[in-house]
């Protein structure tokens, strides 16, 4: 077996407090003379506070503060949206915020404050934004175009594709906003240390650092003057980023000005009301197609509503242009991606960043183009999907691409070709069965976007057990199991014996942030680092203190160098003579009392990557990973209900560092698109959320789950750690898209607007 | 946030001499699925409440499900499960078992009672189309006594049900489902768990020689208060089951929802769909009924 401790399933590290109910999330954190925090958010979509009366809610006994914008000195956040404001944008934007000595205090004092409102004029759909005189957002971005988030592609020659194409073929497709839908509502513990006067943070952050930034932003104090904990997360998915700042810093305010602990635990309206939403993209295509199915010419504009804030647009414009004319090597193209603001909650990081709507659309697309070619859509997409050698969208050639090859074997598992021409034929009136496809590729990790570096700290302790801290977080999604196995198999002991204890920023340096499926693919290339160097220390203190048993061999340890030693199994031995060998832990527990190093820290950052940012051209990644996924679905053609029967994944995932984790991420990534792609809406109309808590947001339940099969394919390329690749955000990226063109071969129906809800299924359009 | 007073009642006499005490700013409690997030959302109906009466000690009471010779009596607090596993429900009235069966979730099931739902008067309530598909009676507890009354005349409007202030309801009244025939409910959510109904409906259907001798349509989520519609019924009476005549029979029902609420931006949708389950669900029940016969 070529590994030891990866590549297989190992229970998750932190599995059983979970299953258990031991873990405590922030949320289930309480101190002695604990305050109790809230918000009080408007309720208009743009308005001006002409006034605040905070007099009732300051005179309830028990309310020990009541905070306005005016009374806050810096209420713009690190990442430009406010903690509080008189200036309203959205629905739930903040003018105060209260902390008494229970929670149902917070919510008289909330109640009690008195708000004049002066209400704007304000913007909603992209259209509505884009039209001539309409109100800014922001005055500083014309036509509420976020100039900062635009990214073009520019391939080739558009104009003379498009004179060499036979058919051209144009199309529109709208996706809507979605809620993260984390079981665990945004929570922090803030409390003050009266000696050090630092601000010690307990939050459900995503990325610990990020929110960092935010309490030493409100407090106007140096970084090494806020100790933040990553609590246990209930889940994010992207969503705890830049909210859980906000969250994490006002709970640090209320805590600083009372000198009390400060807990701020979100209820769900509160949640849906600031937590960011997945982007609604409207996506034009014009494409140009050769009779023979090549594809000679893609032009695409892709405008997503940002809402109200930027909260990442700009990067995950960049993520959406470099994917924008899909897994595909096209010659021409000609593409255009940028974001516009609105008086929408807005709209940020959700996994996928960006891939699941664009998806929805280019698959959609490539069906329909196959379809007025008179082409079969598998073989459309083989001639023109990337291949070893392909040139990308950003003109650089791709190696190790199992595309072709993972679309065939799926559509073969599942009798694509025979279903799909069947149903076509289907006569029943009521329920008809549709099967649809789509295939997708995705840049792993960060790439150009930004620096992919992070460090670890492995430790071996007297014991022989080993604890590993690193500037990554757990978010769920099994970073601390992954971890630990690399952690274990670089440094040659068993993976049950090291530890990865919550993240703390007075333990470890920032290391970013853990998005972009970045975490095993690139971050984990820091522990195997430092595992590697540790090892190698470690084999060295063994020769130093001659902890081999040479004795009656022969051998002598003047001879002996570091080469000549291994450590595997938590065994130290002879590669030449496996027999003469040392546990771990003899060596650990010797080295401690001589002195020796036992711990390493290791950065590793990857090749620099270099796009043009005038033509998009230039590598954008170290690599991608490849995916095709179909569904199986039965349309009521009476009330227009898709039933998600079946759905089949397949997804590179270069090397499986544990296939169960894998597996687990992408049954629950296809129920994440099943929702996307039938039911899931945040719905707002004129700014104001249709959905603020679960009773109208529906999301699939575990009845709804469709049955599901997954494939894993392994590919050799050597750019990730181990070899391996993304799975997080491929898992639900192409479900929704698939489900759409399974619901056309059922219905002949085609969904351009997301979600297939029973309105758009039955009438072919939303219902409102 | 509210603030009331909480009183756990220990009789009969107790509820009502409470409610009467506090008028209109009492409110009764059993299961709490819906009194409590409608609370927790600050429901205005409930802003000037003054105290919450639980009612739901009172098992011994109000909970059961009996059979009597034309009739089944189903105390208040008979929660959605029990009538799910009731085999007096599955052999005399399976659809107000199908419809409990479809309520929420086993945790909402357990502890939501069929009194409650009712009061609780939501038009999408599963188990009151079955009720009133066989013209159930409420059994209504006063200081002064009881008074039964048709579950169509207990609702006067939209989410209005007619409790004088010392009242409550008691118990269900629930006339068999005649022998020979079947009972179905259909229900459209947009999932198939923990969905509130779009649309729900539940039929009746009984054939002697292939013709159609009994027909009991009553569809939820589309009236103001609830109701049988006879037209559509009157379709079936003598006729032999078939796709076009349920199909009819849905239309009939379209047509009823638009004579009575008008047409609204949401008839575009409900008017198909509506069609679409009446008839699906007839055609489940004829499909019983022809084996049966």
């Amino acid at each position: 077996m070529k590994y030891h401790e990866i590549h297989q399933s190992k229970p998750r590290i932190d599995g059983v407090e979970k299953v258990t109910g031991k873990a405590l999330y922030a949320g289930d954190l309480y101190m002695d003379g604990m305050l109790y925090a809230g918000v009080l958010r408007s309720p208009h979509a743009s308005a001006r506070v002409v006034k605040i009366h905070t007099e009732k809610a300051r005179a309830l006994e028990g309310v020990e503060a009541v905070v306005t914008f005016a009374d806050m000195k810096k209420t713009k956040s690190w990442a430009g949206y406010m903690y509080l404001t008189d200036h309203i944008r959205y629905v739930g934007d903040c003018v105060a915020m209260v902390a008494a000595q229970s929670k149902a205090l917070v919510d008289d004092a909330l109640e009690a404050i008195e708000v004049e409102y002066e209400k704007l004029p304000g913007v909603y759909t992209i259209e509505d934004a884009l039209a001539e005189g309409a109100p800014l957002v922001h005055p500083q971005y014309q036509n509420n175009i976020f100039s900062d988030s635009y990214y073009p592609i520019r391939k080739g020659d558009i104009e003379k594709g498009f004179e060499q194409a036979e058919v051209i073929i144009e199309r529109e497709y709208r996706t809507q906003y979605i809620e993260h839908s984390y079981i665990e509502p945004e929570a922090a513990l803030a409390f003050p240390d009266p000696n050090s006067g630092i601000m010690t943070v307990y939050a459900s952050a995503q990325n610990p650092f990020f929110t960092r930034r935010y309490i030493s932003d409100v407090l106007g104090v140096p970084l090494n003057k806020v100790r933040m904990v990553q609590a246990v997360l209930g889940g994010s998915f992207g969503g705890k980023e830049e909210g859980v700042g906000l969250v994490a810093a006002r709970a640090a305010y209320l805590s600083h000005l009372t000198q009390k602990p400060v807990k701020m635990v979100f209820s769900r309206e509160d949640s849906f009301l600031e937590s960011s939403k997945r982007h609604p993209f409207r996506l034009r295509y014009k494409v140009g197609v050769m009779k023979n199915g090549r594809i000679v010419a893609f032009e695409g504009e892709q405008v997503d509503n940002c809402g109200a804030y930027n909260n990442q647009t700009q990067f995950m414009n960049s993520r959406a242009s470099i994917h924008s004319s899909g897994p595909y090597e096209i010659e021409h193209i000609k593409t255009d991606t940028y974001g516009v603001f609105t008086n929408n909650i807005h709209a940020g990081a959700m996994r996928g960043y960006s891939s699941p709507s664009l998806i929805f659309g280019q698959e959609q697309m490539m069906d329909e183009i196959a379809e007025a070619l008179g082409m079969d859509e598998v073989e459309f997409r083989r001639i023109n999907c990337l291949k070893d050698g392909s040139i990308t969208t950003t003109g650089v050639p791709v190696e190790h691409v199992l595309l072709e090859e993972i679309m065939d074997r799926t559509v073969e598992e599942t009798d694509y070709v025979r279903k799909h021409a069947e149903y076509k034929k289907q006569t029943d009136p009521y329920k008809r069965k549709g099967i649809g496809m789509a295939i997708c590729y995705r840049g792993c990790g960060l790439g150009a976007e930004s620096p992919d570096a992070s460090g670890c700290m492995i430790i071996a302790n007297e014991d022989g057990s080993v604890s590993i801290t690193s500037g990554l977080a757990e978010n769920g999604q099994g970073l601390k199991t992954a971890y630990a196995q690399v952690a274990a198999e670089a440094l040659g002991v068993h993976y049950e014996d090291v530890q990865f204890p919550q993240i703390d920023s007075f333990a470890i340096a920032d290391s970013g942030m853990t998005v972009a499926s970045r975490g095993t693919v690139m971050g984990a290339q820091s522990v195997r680092k430092a595992g590697e160097k540790l090892k190698r220390i470690m084999i060295q203190n063994a020769i130093e203190l001659r902890s081999l048993p040479l004795e009656g061999s022969g051998l002598s340890y003047d001879r002996i160098t570091v080469d000549d030693v291994e450590l595997k199994g938590a065994r130290f031995f002879l590669k030449k003579h496996p027999e003469i060998w040392v546990g771990f832990s003899a060596v650990t527990g010797t080295a401690i009392w001589a002195g020796k190093q036992m711990a390493a820290y290791e950065w590793y950052a990857p090749e620099a990557l270099n796009q043009d940012h005038h033509t998009g051209q230039g590598k954008a990644f170290p690599t991608f990973s490849y995916a095709c996924v179909i569904a199986e679905v039965e349309v009521d053609r009476r009330t227009g209900y898709v039933d998600v029967q079946k759905v089949t994944a397949s997804h590179d995932v270069g090397t499986a560092i544990n296939p169960a984790l894998i597996k687990g991420q992408i049954y629950g990534g296809i129920v994440m698109g099943q929702g996307y792609g039938v039911m899931e809406d945040v719905a707002p109309r004129k700014g104001n959320p249709g959905c603020r808590n679960f009773d109208s947001y529906i999301l699939p339940t575990s009845m709804d789950a469709p049955e599901m099969k997954v494939n894993l394919f392994e590919s050799q390329d050597p750019a990730g750690t181990y070899g391996a690749k993304s799975i997080g955000e491929p898992a639900t990226e192409a479900v929704g898209a698939a489900i759409a063109n399974a619901v056309y071969n059922a219905t002949g129906r085609r969904i351009r607007q997301n979600p297939c809800d029973l309105e758009s299924v039955l009438l072919g359009k939303k219902l409102r | 946030m509210f603030k009331y007073q909480y009183f756990r009642a220990k009789s009969i006499e107790e509820v009502c001499r409470t409610l009467k005490e506090y008028g209109e700013k009492g409110r009764i409690v059993a299961g709490g699925t819906d009194i409590m997030v409608q609370i927790r959302e600050k429901d205005p109906r409930w802003r000037e409440m003054e105290c919450l009466i639980d009612i739901s000690f009172l098992e011994k009471e109000l909970r059961y499900i009996e059979e009597e010779q034309d009739h089944i009596r189903i105390g208040a607090l008979a929660t959605h499960t029990d009538l799910e596993r009731s085999g007096v429900i599955r052999r005399h009235a399976a659809f107000l078992g199908e419809a409990a069966a479809s309520v929420g979730s086993p945790q909402i099931r357990n502890r939501g009672t069929l009194g409650g739902s009712i009061c609780n008067a939501s038009p999408a309530a599963d188990p009151l189309t079955p009720l009133v598909a066989m013209d159930a009676e409420a059994v209504i507890q006063g200081e002064k006594g009881e008074r039964k009354v048709r579950l169509v005349n207990f609702y006067v409007g939209k989410g209005k049900i007619d409790l004088r202030a010392d009242e409550f309801l008691k118990e269900f009244f629930v006339p068999k489902v005649p022998e020979k025939a079947v009972s179905r409910f259909g229900k459209l959510g947009r999932r198939k768990a923990l969905a509130i109904s779009r649309l729900n409906v539940s039929v009746v259907l009984e054939a002697e020689q292939g013709k159609i001798v009994f027909a009991r349509i009553a569809p939820g989520c589309i009236f103001a208060t609830p109701d049988r519609v006879r037209a559509a019924e009157d379709i079936l009476i003598g006729k032999s089951p078939s796709e076009e005549l349920f199909q009819a029979a849905g239309e009939a029902v379209s047509a009823e929802m638009i004579a009575r609420t008008g047409v609204r931006w949401s008839t575009e949708y409900k008017k198909p769909a509506v069609e679409g389950i009446v008839a699906e669900t007839l055609l489940k029940a004829a499909e019983k009924v022809v084996s049966c016969s």
